[in-house]
């Protein structure tokens, strides 16, 4: 924490600040972030890293641990909801955790080795290119809850899992892999109100990507669910919906593997991780219920907006 | 199996806030100079920092009662609820007599704790 940082001279300008009431100030902006995350569906790691460095002037490497703590509650506290509801597939998650979670320990080491310029360079690059991924996912569904999407897309990947079965077959390996570890699922759609099967290929390319996923999880402290959904649901054709829910299970275990590289190094300050970590949690599962009625999509513009100020800020970091 | 990994989540990520609050209280208590008088400590807020980080240190200070380690506990029990979730998954294959499934989370868990030493050794 720098002593010219403007919030601090904000606070002590508004009196004495204790360490007690810095907590409180750290919760309640982790509140908003983790809300923003989660409208953005991006996550609170992508606006709690540039908060802590940009505004509060911390170590970018504290306030990546702190981030990847917030994480971690954060996926907890989704999962604990979404497994229940039985569309995570826990067989996935746990073979794939193989390859995140030494991901994840391969990028918190390099953290360690990098420059935090270019920590920034790369943190503000991946925002950037998030921000544009986001721009263009907006266009196809113009609807506003996009039921479309949810009907449609069973059919799509049953067809891919048809077509995948029968070349698995033929090329073999893939197919056996997941045959072997019983991948294959199938989950209750409510839309449609039937149980949609689906089978699970390309086993090795998730894995392989998965390792990619959680290196970067670990490297910049963020949950990358932008990088573990896709791979799940366009190279190994899972519903997208399992992806999604599976993904949240996979980013608590990754930002596990990496957390406690950070705290054993003591980048993980208590008094900072704490408020942040239990803020985002609250502002990620809440924010949703609160923001009801708020048209995302119009809101969504601006925060895209507001995603490439902050990404350029980083960069500028970076090289400057 | 389900059910049971959405429990030990969701009660980790309890357990984790019940602790880090009485970790505050603690504090509070203890040293209120600490927590109440200065505006923002620099050596608290900068990377490798005062605060115990390794497994024994946290044991001990929770041992003595220390504000500090109880909230460092508070944080590690957030960072380590997922594998919490892992091990209720590994349990529940082993009783399946899905030793394959028992073998992969069993290698996770492995990662996650060896990553604890190599964390603790690097500079």
């Amino acid at each position: 924490m720098d002593a010219s940082s403007p919030v601090v001279r904000t606070i002590v300008l508004l009196g004495p600040v204790n360490l007690i009431e810095f907590s409180f100030v750290l919760l309640g902006v982790s509140v908003l972030a983790g809300m923003l995350g989660s409208l953005l569906g991006l996550g609170g790691g992508f606006v709690i890293v540039p908060v802590l460095t940009l505004v509060f002037h911390l170590d970018i490497r504290l306030a990546i641990g702190t981030s990847i703590t917030a994480v971690a509650a954060t996926s907890s506290a989704g999962a604990a909801r979404n497994v229940a509801e039985s569309i995570t597939n826990l067989r996935v998650a746990t073979f794939l955790a193989l390859a995140t979670t030494i991901g994840a320990v391969t990028g918190a080491l390099l953290s360690g080795v990098f420059d935090a310029r270019f920590l920034f360079a790369l943190f503000g690059t991946v925002l950037g290119i998030s921000g544009v991924q986001m721009l263009r996912r907006k266009r196809p569904s113009r609807g506003r809850n996009d039921p479309v999407r949810t009907l449609t897309a069973p059919v799509p990947a049953l067809q891919a899992a048809r077509v995948d079965k029968s070349t698995a077959e033929s090329t073999g390996r893939n197919g056996d892999l997941a045959d072997r570890l019983a991948l294959h699922s199938a989950y209750y759609d409510v839309a449609q109100g039937v149980e949609v099967p689906y089978v699970v290929a390309h086993t090795g390319l998730g894995l392989a990507l998965m390792y990619l996923a959680g290196t970067v999880s670990g490297l910049l402290g963020i949950g990358s669910g932008v990088l573990k959904v896709p791979a799940m649901d366009l190279a190994m054709h899972i519903p997208m919906k399992v992806s999604t829910a599976t993904s949240n299970l996979l980013i608590g275990l990754t930002a596990s593997a990496s957390a406690v590289v950070y705290f054993a190094r003591g980048d993980i300050d208590p008094l900072i991780a704490g408020p942040v970590a239990l803020g985002v949690l609250v502002g990620a599962t809440q924010g949703s219920k609160i923001l009801v009625g708020i048209r995302a999509e119009r809101l969504r513009v601006l925060f895209v907006i507001a995603l490439g100020v902050i990404a350029v800020q980083m960069l500028w970091k970076g090289i400057a | 199996m389900r059910a049971a990994v959405g429990r030990v989540l969701h009660a980790g990520v309890l357990a984790s806030a019940v602790i880090l609050l009485s970790g505050y209280l603690v504090s509070l208590v203890q040293d209120p100079a600490a927590f109440g008088s200065h505006a923002v400590e620099q050596a608290h807020l900068r990377a490798r920092a005062s605060f115990p980080h390794s497994l024994v240190a946290v044991w001990n200070g929770i041992g003595r009662g220390s504000g500090e380690a109880i909230l460092v506990a508070g944080v590690l029990a957030l960072i380590l609820t997922p594998v919490a979730g892992l091990l209720t998954g590994a349990v529940a294959f082993a009783r399946r007599r899905d030793w394959l499934f028992t073998a992969i989370s069993a290698t996770v868990l492995l990662v996650i704790l060896g990553s604890i030493l190599i964390g603790s050794l690097t500079p």
